[in-house]
């Protein structure tokens, strides 16, 4: 574990709080689809288990990390500043695969976090690729700050916007896309379960090219604790910290 | 200052121990923590065949503790001594492995498997697992099979041999312990994670398929206390303290009440480089008590 300190703090819409910390280890090493344990600091052991988050961005000796207030961790988190320190462990877990000719990114919610930092890195290397981007409630647009300066980004909204696409991601990809347009590309997609598992029907016979980045409730982080398990296809378990957190949709149960 | 602890006929170079399942094989926390660093490792349990462990969810955090139900999933004993063991051959720290079976001759076979391999220096029976031959009831809760157990486990190895013991069965740890000492046991872990549960109330049902889990981490550590000054009372084996130890002063608590060595596990996926920074506690409280040898401190409140 080391210890961060938060160099940027930003706020998206009322839920997402993105924090830059200024780590070199873990800015140098990251790749896109890994993950960090975050916990506020020492002796903190209410809540005791350190929070897994996927990684946003890396910049030089930085890296970034945007999370969703839904609990008492991620609350106690959001409440640091400036200043302020963090314990980190990372960078952990297994990240997308960067052999696609084309890519096709779906994100649903705080999905986006992975396949943002997966964007800038395709970008780089010169891989063409769509970022769709779906959430639930208007306010959430907020998001689409993160990703302005990519090309080819759509994005839906399940309440009305003016001059958005009203319903999920999904229903945008296949309002958008004919099989003929995805058929050469990889598929990546982080988001709710249900989406994840819709994902199947949306791209019929894809799914070895289909890769999930999931999330779970962690213990450790690095493969001790096993508590991470989700089913595996043909039998057995995966653990998500150190078999994933990204899969091929034809690996697993969702 | 000298750190080392003897636990009857096995001396460990200090008292911090990794606990079983929260360091997994050795190398998954390797990058993390030096493995050098503590007095030993445990491995965690092993059976006889790999075992899948229970379906999800595993983990549930409650106030201070986190409830646990993996279902003792492992690759199984052949795998460990393959994959595993010659990592660890590598170490300069003792080396526990924790072991279950369904059945008393699942734990002697795998038993007989470790006790082959040299660098192996202990083994700690888990006997708060179900019996499958006893309708599921733990090993713990039935003095015969207890007795059985752990004589034949005793036949088959010569290893020192650790029991760990759980809380289930809150009666008289004397009936509990004289067997356990007749029977060859060598040193007891105290404790095992404590049968709790939680019910998910949206839902109106369980959090866990298995209705009840294990509860670890701070919430249980005046408990584990307690149980570990009890059984110091009543026994003369060599006791390793451990349940909730998070900090240098909770590992030190246990020392006090007469725990000869100290258990480190929660706090290893909380922060795995938990066992260093307890160690280093331990030194700087020495050093401020102006103390010497840390066996000084080994019960010094009874």
């Amino acid at each position: 574990m080391s210890f961060a300190r938060i160099c940027r703090k930003e706020r998206f819409g009322e839920r997402f709080v993105c924090f830059e910390l200024e780590e070199r280890s873990i800015a140098s090493r990251a790749r896109p689809g890994q993950f960090v344990m975050v916990r506020p600091g020492l002796e903190v052991f209410d809540p005791l288990l350190p929070r897994p988050f996927a990684i946003l961005s890396v910049n030089a000796d930085r890296f970034s990390l945007l999370f969703e207030v839904v609990g008492k961790g991620t609350e106690l988190l959001s409440h640091l500043e400036v200043g302020d320190t963090l314990e980190v462990l990372g960078p952990l877990g297994q990240g997308f695969s960067l052999d696609a000719s084309s890519g096709i990114l779906i994100a649903g919610g705080r999905g986006l976090v992975p396949l943002v930092f997966l964007a800038r890195e395709l970008k780089k290397r010169g891989i063409p690729f769509s970022f769709f981007l779906g959430v639930r409630e208007r306010k959430d647009l907020a998001l689409l700050r993160l990703i302005e300066d990519l090309p080819r980004v759509l994005w839906s909204c399940e309440e009305a916007v003016s001059g958005g696409f009203c319903g999920t991601v999904l229903d945008l990809v296949g309002k958008c896309l004919e099989r003929a347009l995805w058929q050469g590309a990889k598929i990546y997609a982080c988001g709710p379960e249900g989406m994840l598992r819709e994902l199947a029907t949306v791209f019929p016979g894809k799914e070895e090219d289909i890769e999930v980045a999931l999330e779970a409730r962690m213990g450790c982080g690095f493969g001790v604790c096993l508590g991470c398990a989700i089913p595996r296809r043909g039998g057995g378990y995966w653990h998500v910290c150190s078999d994933g957190p990204v899969f091929r949709l034809s690996e697993v149960v969702l | 200052m000298n750190l080392s602890v003897t636990l009857g006929r096995m001396a460990l170079k200090n008292p911090v121990v990794l606990a079983s399942g929260t360091c997994g094989y050795g190398r998954e926390i390797a990058p993390y923590l030096d493995l050098n660093t503590p007095g030993a490792i445990t491995v965690k349990g092993l059976s006889l065949f790999p075992w899948e462990g229970n379906p999800p969810p595993r983990l549930f955090e409650v106030r201070a503790g986190l409830l646990n139900s993996i279902g003792l999933e492992n690759k199984g004993v052949e795998r460990f001594l393959q994959e595993d063991l010659p990592f660890l051959e590598t170490l300069d720290t003792r080396i526990f492995v924790n072991i279950w079976g369904r059945t008393v001759e699942e734990y002697i076979e795998v038993a007989r498997r470790l006790d082959a391999a040299e660098r192996i220096d202990a083994l700690e029976l888990n006997v708060s697992c179900p019996n499958v031959e006893r309708g599921g009831a733990s090993f713990l809760s039935d003095p015969e099979i207890l007795r059985e157990l752990v004589g034949r486990v005793r036949e088959a190895t010569r290893k020192f041999l650790i029991v760990k013991l759980g809380p289930a069965k809150m009666q008289d740890w004397e009936v509990t312990v004289r067997i356990l000492e007749k029977e060859g046991a060598e040193a007891l872990s105290v404790t095992n994670s404590f049968p709790a549960m939680a019910i998910d109330v949206e839902r109106m049902d369980f959090v866990f398929a298995m209705k009840s889990a294990g509860l670890s981490g701070p919430a249980i550590k005046p408990l584990a206390l307690k149980m570990v000054y009890d059984l110091v009372g009543v026994t003369e084996l060599p006791i390793i303290g451990m349940g909730g130890v998070m900090t240098a002063e909770d590992a030190l608590e246990f020392l006090l009440v007469g725990a000869r060595a100290v258990g480190v596990g929660t706090a290893n996926l909380v922060a795995p480089s938990s066992a260093a920074d307890i160690l280093e506690g331990i030194k700087a409280y020495l050093l401020r008590k102006n103390m010497e040898n840390v066996e000084d401190l080994i019960g010094k409140v009874r």
